[in-house]
């Protein structure tokens, strides 16, 4: 308690240095997940009926987003092959559902999870895990490989549907009472972005997230600090992998409908889009990417539904060539991108006296 | 011993195909280093001019030798304006590529208004071999297949334009003091590569008809072939491209052919996994 006083007074005096004003500036980056916290909580109370169903899609497919970006912008794992674990978990909660009666929430969103962990732990393994560390080209090719097949065993697979995919999925339910499209589904899909995000915010700014940083800026001197970059990267790939799978098991029961483009290539390059617009290695970065692609395909797909995609692609260069760090760096320094570790300047200061 | 034949010929003539397209894209890899994603959409632009040649009422053939060239020259403009800024980053290459890749598969399925068009072979009908009939332009495909193949490995081998090539490829920094131009061989390979795609393109569009998503149906097929072959060498991503496009297709006749594509793709991965510098090791051509 005593030394607690005694920081703060310290900090109140240190307060006149201009070394700790520099060491201290702004934070942005909570008033960014302020915000989007308060406009997601406000969006089903203003918008119209058919916007709130939009919006959830938005929130799930946020939630996917969260998993690339921790993939791909925390452990640089090119994983062009997110949406096998998406979509899988789709399709065994879709089977859950049509052929085993199973719906309930407490059994449907584990399993999905489950699903999504299972798969990456297989793939990630494979791809990852062996003698000689796998080169970043055979890891993204290898997992697009793997979404395209499971892409070609959807759609030539009877069991699962073929090309028309499971449609009519019976909704998720929670004892007698049914998740139909509405606030009520926003609201759960925004609760579990939200905890889904203080996890993975939490991840990456824990001492684990060190070492994904620096296995991020430099590989080879984190293997010669002693850590084994190999099963960092797994382990991080299989966390993005059960993300992903409870992203997808909420998207299936949320569109009542799975299809085979859902494993495959085309959403697996969708979810890249979303987290190179709104910035890689933010998570709020990805989130703002989701939200700012799908609200302008949503806008502009009424009236220039055949250009959109040729923009998007457009916008896609220009953002590669111009901000490789995506939207947010306009407004979000380095500094905070990489985030803080260790003890504060206070703490030190505590520690030592 | 008829249907033997039949599918040894099937076998052949797809393994061409693969070989074809895979080409360009591993000449790109090997020499370049960068896993183009818009090497599909090149194919594509390949077909589409040949449609556009032929819609237009000239001779299918005039628009198949016009299309090499037209995709090399928009190839050549790519690498000039985009491509050279993604050489430090294989993975920012891979992303850029497929934006550009995207653009031009979106504005040919504007162009198209996202319909199968066909166009019809330039030479027709079957060739009688006693009681097998083989049809006269898949053959010619096999036989297009092998002469650029080889032309390819004189052109990289023998001339002093591969020699260059080689060098820069090899040694940049001492290819560029040795008075070597290497933004220009850079450029020059690039078009290469998308020539190939383009022709590759104008050969395959009547045996597969023309539609926006033409070019993506290849492209991780030929990335997987590159790799098994091994990026580095001409010869390897050829190699590899024969190995998997003779899979692909002798596959679906032993087992199901839903099961047989995925199997290409595993048996391929794990091959890689197992023996990353694939079937030909090292940079030589």
């Amino acid at each position: 308690m005593n030394a607690n006083i005694g920081g703060e007074a310290d900090a109140m005096m240190a307060a006149g240095e201009p070394a700790e004003r520099a060491g201290l500036p702004r934070k942005i980056l909570p008033i960014i997940e302020g915000l989007l916290l308060i406009a997601a909580s406000v969006v089903p109370l203003v918008l119209a009926d058919y916007l709130t169903v939009f919006a959830t899609r938005v929130v799930i497919l946020a939630l996917f987003a969260l998993s690339f970006d921790l993939v791909w912008g925390y452990a640089g794992i090119m994983s062009f092959g997110q949406a096998l674990f998406f979509g899988s978990a789709g399709y065994g909660v879709a089977l859950l559902a049509r052929d085993l009666d199973i719906t309930s929430i407490l059994v449907v969103l584990p399993i999905g999870t489950l699903i999504g962990l299972a798969l990456a732990i297989l793939l990630g393994g494979f791809l990852l895990l062996g003698r000689q560390p796998s080169s970043v080209i055979f890891v993204a090719l290898g997992t697009l490989t793997g979404a395209y097949a499971a892409d070609r065993l959807g759609r030539g697979w009877y069991y699962l549907g073929g090309q028309n995919g499971i449609a009519s999925i019976s909704p998720m339910t929670f004892g007698s009472y049914e998740f139909a499209e509405g606030p009520v589904y926003y609201y759960l899909a925004l609760g579990l972005l939200v905890i889904v995000y203080l996890f993975c915010r939490f991840l990456v700014r824990s001492q684990f997230g060190l070492a994904l940083a620096g296995l991020r800026e430099n590989e080879q001197r984190i293997a010669f600090f002693g850590y084994k970059a190999q099963h960092l990267k797994a382990i991080v790939f299989t966390v993005g992998g059960a993300i992903a799978g409870l992203a997808g098991s909420l998207y299936a029961f949320h569109e009542v409908f799975v299809w085979p483009d859902m494993v495959g290539v085309v959403v697996s390059t969708q979810v890249v889009l979303y987290v190179l617009f709104g910035g890689s290695g933010t998570l709020a970065g990805a989130v703002v990417g989701t939200a700012i692609v799908e609200g302008l395909s949503f806008w502009l797909s009424d009236n220039y539904r055949n250009i959109w995609p040729i923009i998007l692609g457009v916008l896609l260069l220009l953002v590669i060539l111009f901000r490789p760090l995506g939207l947010i760096s306009f407004v979000l320094g380095e500094r905070e991108r990489v985030g803080r570790f260790g003890l504060t300047s206070k703490e030190k200061r505590n520690a030592a006296s | 011993m008829a249907n033997a034949f039949v599918a040894l010929f099937e076998i052949l003539s797809f393994g061409a195909i693969i070989v074809l397209i895979v080409l360009g894209l591993g000449i790109i890899a090997s020499m370049m280093g960068i896993f183009n994603f818009a090497q599909g959409e090149f194919v594509l632009l390949g077909a589409y001019i040949t449609y556009l040649g032929h819609s237009r009422g000239l001779p299918v053939w005039i628009g198949m030798a016009v299309a090499p060239f037209l995709v090399g020259l928009v190839g050549f403009v790519l690498e000039g304006l985009l491509i050279r800024r993604f050489y430090a980053a294989p993975i920012v290459a891979m992303l850029g590529t497929y934006a550009l890749g995207l653009i031009i598969r979106e504005t040919v399925r504007g162009l198209t208004g996202g319909l199968y068009l066909t166009v019809p072979e330039p030479i027709g009908g079957s060739i009688d071999l006693g009681t097998f009939h083989i049809s006269a332009w898949r053959f010619t495909i096999v036989v297009i297949t092998i002469l650029v193949m080889g032309a390819c490995h004189v052109l990289l081998s023998r001339t002093s334009f591969g020699l260059r090539v080689r060098a820069t490829l090899e040694n940049p920094a001492l290819a560029r003091a040795s008075g070597i131009s290497t933004p220009l061989i850079y450029g020059a390979t690039f078009a290469f590569g998308a020539a190939l795609a383009g022709l590759a393109g104008a050969l395959i569009v009547p045996v597969f008809t023309l539609f926006a998503d033409l070019g993506i149906r290849f492209l991780i097929q030929g990335f997987v072939a590159v790799m098994v072959g091994g990026v580095g060498s001409f010869i390897g991503p050829v190699m590899g491209a024969g190995v998997i496009g003779a899979l692909s297709a002798a596959l679906p006749w032993a087992i199901t052919p839903v099961l047989a594509d995925v199997f290409v793709f595993v048996l391929a991965i794990a091959f890689i996994k197992i023996r990353p510098q694939g079937l030909i090791a090292g940079k030589r051509v």
